[in-house]
C-alpha cells in the first residue's frame, strides 16, 4: 500500500512541475525585466510630483472647452490629415499588395513601416515647411506599406475554391475581383476602419513637432500649465475616436474626402531649390558634400565620421530603446491582466465591467505619446513615465481584444464561483492569443520607444531629434536607419522565437 | 471528345482537393486512379456511380481539366462567395463572355439584360429568392441551386456536375435533372442514385476502388450487378 502511494506520489510531482510554454514564455518576460531594472533609469526626477498631479486633476475635472482659439480648425485639420493620409496610402498600398510576395517589394514595405510617421514628419519638414504635405506623407508612406502588407495577408488568406468554378478563359482581372476581392472586401473594410482610427492619434501627435492639429494645441496647453484647457482637448480627442462610427461610416468617406480636401490649410509653394539643396547636400554625410568625383572622396574620414554616430548614438541609443520596450512589454502584460480582469464579465458584476470597458476605451484612444508627454510633466524626464505610458496604452489595447474574444465564451455548466470558473476556464482559453497580441504589439512598442527619444528619454528618437536640431541632416538620417533595421531585425527574430504564424489575423 | 487511356491519379495529401497528379509518386499521396481506359464521345449523356471513395471526383476534376475551355463544372466544393449576393455569383459564370470593365461595373451596378437572364434562370431552377439575397444567408439546398445556376449559365456544351443534386429532394431532382440535359450536348455526372442514373443517361459508368468495373456501352445494365457493387463494398 505505502509502496503504491510512494509511486504515485513521485508520479504527481513529476506531473506536477512540468512548466507549459506559455509559462515559459511569461516568466521569461519578468526575468528578463527583472534583470534590466537595475540598469534602467527609471527614478522619480520630479520635484513634487503631488502638486503637479493635483493641479491636473483640478483641471480634468473642471475642463475648459472655450480656452482653446481656432479649436474647430484644429479638429478639423486633425481629421483632415488622417482622412487625406489613409486615402493616398489607400491608393499606394493597395496595388503593392498584389506584388508583396516579391521579396524587394516585401522589404521595401517593411523599411517604410519601421520608420515612424514622427520621424518621416521630421525628415519632410525640413523640406515643405509646416505644409499639410508634411503631415500628409508622413501618414501616407507607412500606412501604405502597412497597407501593402496587410491586405496581401488577407488576400492569401482567403479560399481558392470560387477561382476553380470560374471560366478559366475569363481575364485576370474579373477572376481577381469576383473570386478573390470581393470574398475579402469586409475584412479589408474594416481594417481600413481600424487604420483611420490610427491615423487620427498619428494626425493628433504630429501637432507635437508643430503641425496644426490637436496635439500642437495640446502640448502647448499642458506645458504652459492650461490643465483645465488641455484635460478640454484630450476629452474632445478621446470623444472623437470613439465616435469615429457614427460620424463617418464607409459611405460618407468620398464626400469626407472632398471636404478634406477643400478645407484644407492652404498648402505653401514647395521650393525646388530647397528640395534640390536637402537631397543633394544636406542629407549626404560631410566627407561627401562638394565632392565630384568618387576620387576625391577622403574615405578615412567618412569612416571616422559614420563609426562616431554609430559608436557615440546609434548604440547607446539602441541600448536604451530595447531596454526600455522591455521594461514596458512586462509593463503591458501586468495591465492587460489587470484591466481584462476588471473588463471581463465572468469576474466582475456589471457596473464594473462598465467601468473597466471605459478604462479601456480611454486607455486605447489617447496615443502612446501623449500619456507619455502627461507623464512626463508628472515625474520629470526617466524611462519610468514612457514605461507606463507604453504599458496603459498597449495594455488597453490587447485587454480591450482579450476581453472581446471572452465575452463570447459561454461559461461552464458547473457550479463553480466566478473566481474559479475566471481562471479554470477562462484564462487558459484566452491566454495564448493574448500572448501571440502582445508579441505582435512589441514591434509597435518598440517603434513608439524610439520615437519617445524627442520627449527627452534618450532612446534613439532624442538622437535624432537633436539631430534635426543642429541641423546635421546626414546623422539624423544615419540614425533613422538605424532605427528602422532594429525594428526590422526585432521582428523577425521575435516571429522567428516564437514561431507564430505570419498572418495578421491579430495585426493592430 | 476525350480519350482516357491507362489514365493512373495520385491524390496528395498534403494538398488541397483537385492536386491530382498522372505520374510522380510522393511519399505522402495515395493513389486513387488505376489503369483506367475510358472514351467519351460528343454528345453522349454519362453518368457515373459507385461507393464513396471510389475515385468519382478525381476522375470528373481530371477530365474537367481536360475539357476546361468547353465545359462548366458544378463542383462538390460550391466555392461560393458568401459576400456577394446570389445574382453576382451566378454572374460569376459569364465573366469570360464579357469585357473585364463591363464585369467591373457589374460589380458595383448590376446590367438589366443579365438581371432578366438570371431572375428567368432562376426561376427555372425553382430559387425563389430576391437575387439581391447574400448567399450565406441561404440554406443548403438552395445554395446548390445557385452553383447549379452559376455553371448553366457559362452557357457550355458540356456539362461536368459532381452530385449537383445532392440537398435536394427526389422530385425536384428529376426535374432539374432534365433542365441540365436539356440546356447540354454532353453531361458528364456523378450521380449517387442508381435509380436516376439507370433512367435518365445514355451510359453509365460504376467505379470501385478507382478502377473502372461497369461501363453499361459495352455490357448491358444489369440492375444487380450494381447492387452487388455497393453491397461488396459495404461488407468489405
Amino acid at each position: 500500500m505505502s509502496q503504491l502511494q510512494q509511486v504515485k506520489s513521485s508520479h504527481y510531482s513529476l506531473c506536477y512541475w512540468q512548466i507549459g510554454y506559455w509559462q515559459k514564455i511569461t516568466l521569461s518576460i519578468w526575468l528578463i525585466a527583472l534583470v534590466i531594472i537595475p540598469f534602467a533609469d527609471i527614478e522619480i526626477v520630479s520635484f513634487d510630483p503631488f502638486l503637479e498631479l493635483t493641479r491636473m486633476v483640478n483641471g480634468l475635472v473642471t475642463p475648459d472647452f472655450f480656452a482653446t482659439e481656432y479649436l474647430l480648425q484644429a479638429i478639423l485639420q486633425t481629421v483632415n490629415f488622417a482622412i487625406i493620409g489613409v486615402c493616398l496610402g489607400l491608393v499606394l498600398g493597395a496595388p503593392l499588395a498584389l506584388i508583396y510576395q516579391n521579396p524587394i517589394v516585401s522589404s521595401c514595405c517593411a523599411f517604410l513601416r519601421a520608420i515612424h510617421e514622427i520621424f518621416w514628419a521630421l525628415l519632410f519638414l525640413q523640406v515643405f515647411g509646416l505644409s499639410p504635405i508634411t503631415g500628409i506623407l508622413a501618414i501616407a508612406i507607412p500606412f501604405a506599406a502597412t497597407f501593402a502588407r496587410v491586405f496581401h495577408d488577407i488576400i492569401n488568406q482567403s479560399s481558392d475554391s470560387p477561382l476553380e468554378s470560374i471560366d478559366s478563359r475569363a481575364d485576370i482581372i474579373s477572376r481577381f475581383t469576383y473570386g478573390k476581392i470581393a470574398q475579402v472586401m469586409p475584412q479589408l473594410m474594416s481594417y481600413t476602419r481600424y487604420r483611420f482610427e490610427c491615423a487620427l492619434r498619428s494626425s493628433a501627435v504630429l501637432g507635437f513637432i508643430g503641425m496644426p492639429t490637436l496635439g500642437f494645441y495640446m502640448e502647448t496647453a499642458f506645458k504652459q500649465g492650461n490643465y483645465s484647457e488641455g484635460a478640454a482637448l484630450l476629452i474632445i480627442f478621446i470623444a472623437l475616436i470613439g465616435s469615429i462610427r457614427y460620424w463617418c461610416p464607409p459611405k460618407l468617406l468620398g464626400i469626407y474626402l472632398v471636404i478634406a480636401c477643400v478645407t484644407l490649410v492652404d498648402i505653401p509653394n514647395v521650393d525646388s531649390n530647397l528640395l534640390v539643396r536637402f537631397i543633394s547636400q544636406d542629407i549626404l554625410p560631410p566627407a561627401l558634400v562638394n565632392v565630384a568625383t568618387l576620387a576625391e572622396i577622403q574615405w578615412s574620414s567618412l569612416t571616422t565620421w559614420f563609426s562616431t554616430i554609430l559608436s557615440e548614438q546609434a548604440i547607446p541609443g539602441a541600448i536604451a530603446t530595447i531596454t526600455l520596450a522591455l521594461l514596458a512589454l512586462a509593463a503591458t502584460h501586468f495591465i492587460t491582466l489587470s484591466t481584462h480582469a476588471v473588463a471581463s464579465k465572468h469576474l466582475c458584476p456589471a457596473p464594473l465591467t462598465w467601468l473597466g470597458r471605459f478604462i479601456l476605451l480611454i486607455g486605447r484612444s489617447v496615443p502612446e505619446y501623449i500619456l507619455a508627454f502627461i507623464f512626463l510633466m508628472l515625474l520629470g524626464p526617466s524611462m519610468l513615465p514612457a514605461v507606463i505610458a507604453l504599458a496603459i496604452h498597449n495594455g488597453c489595447v490587447i485587454a480591450y481584444l482579450a476581453v472581446k474574444q471572452s465575452n463570447t465564451i459561454t461559461p461552464q455548466q458547473m457550479q463553480m464561483t466566478r473566481l474559479n470558473q475566471f481562471n479554470y476556464h477562462i484564462m487558459p482559453t484566452i491566454y495564448p492569443n493574448m500572448m501571440a497580441l502582445m508579441f505582435y504589439r512589441f514591434e509597435i512598442i518598440v517603434r513608439e520607444t524610439a520615437v519617445f527619444g524627442i520627449l527627452g528619454i534618450m532612446t534613439l528618437g532624442f538622437y535624432i531629434d537633436s539631430n534635426f536640431s543642429e541641423i546635421r541632416y546626414s546623422n539624423a538620417l544615419v540614425l533613422i536607419t538605424c532605427t528602422a533595421l532594429l525594428n526590422v531585425v526585432i521582428d523577425i527574430i521575435s516571429r522567428r522565437l516564437l514561431k507564430f504564424p505570419q498572418t495578421s489575423k491579430t495585426r493592430c | 471528345m476525350i480519350i482516357i487511356d491507362n489514365l493512373n491519379l495520385h491524390y496528395d495529401k498534403t494538398a488541397g482537393y483537385n492536386t491530382c497528379k498522372k505520374t510522380g509518386k510522393k511519399e505522402t499521396s495515395t493513389q486513387v486512379i488505376f489503369d483506367l481506359s475510358l472514351t467519351i464521345n460528343e454528345g453522349e449523356k454519362v453518368a457515373i456511380i459507385g461507393p464513396s471513395g471510389a475515385g468519382k471526383s478525381s476522375l470528373l476534376h481530371h477530365i474537367y481539366q481536360q475539357l476546361q475551355t468547353s465545359a462548366a463544372l458544378c463542383s462538390q466544393r460550391q466555392g461560393l462567395v458568401d459576400n456577394l449576393s446570389i445574382y453576382h455569383n451566378i454572374f460569376m459564370g459569364a465573366l469570360a463572355r464579357h469585357h473585364w470593365l463591363f464585369n467591373l461595373v457589374n460589380l458595383i451596378r448590376p446590367f438589366k439584360q443579365d438581371l432578366h437572364d438570371i431572375a428567368a434562370l432562376c426561376q427555372q431552377l425553382e430559387l425563389d429568392q430576391p437575387l439581391a439575397k447574400k448567399v450565406d444567408q441561404l440554406s443548403g439546398g438552395q445554395r446548390q441551386r445557385v452553383v447549379l445556376a452559376r455553371a448553366l449559365y457559362q452557357q457550355q456544351d458540356t456539362f461536368i456536375g459532381d452530385e449537383p443534386f445532392s440537398a435536394l429532394d427526389p422530385l425536384m431532382k428529376s426535374r432539374l435533372l432534365d433542365t441540365v440535359l436539356a440546356r447540354h450536348k454532353s453531361v458528364i455526372m456523378v450521380v449517387h442514385d442508381r435509380e436516376l442514373a439507370i433512367t435518365a443517361f445514355d451510359r453509365v459508368i460504376a467505379l470501385d476502388k478507382g478502377r473502372l468495373v461497369l461501363d453499361s456501352q459495352q455490357q448491358s445494365i444489369d440492375q444487380q450487378q450494381i447492387t452487388a457493387l455497393y453491397q461488396t463494398n459495404a461488407v468489405a
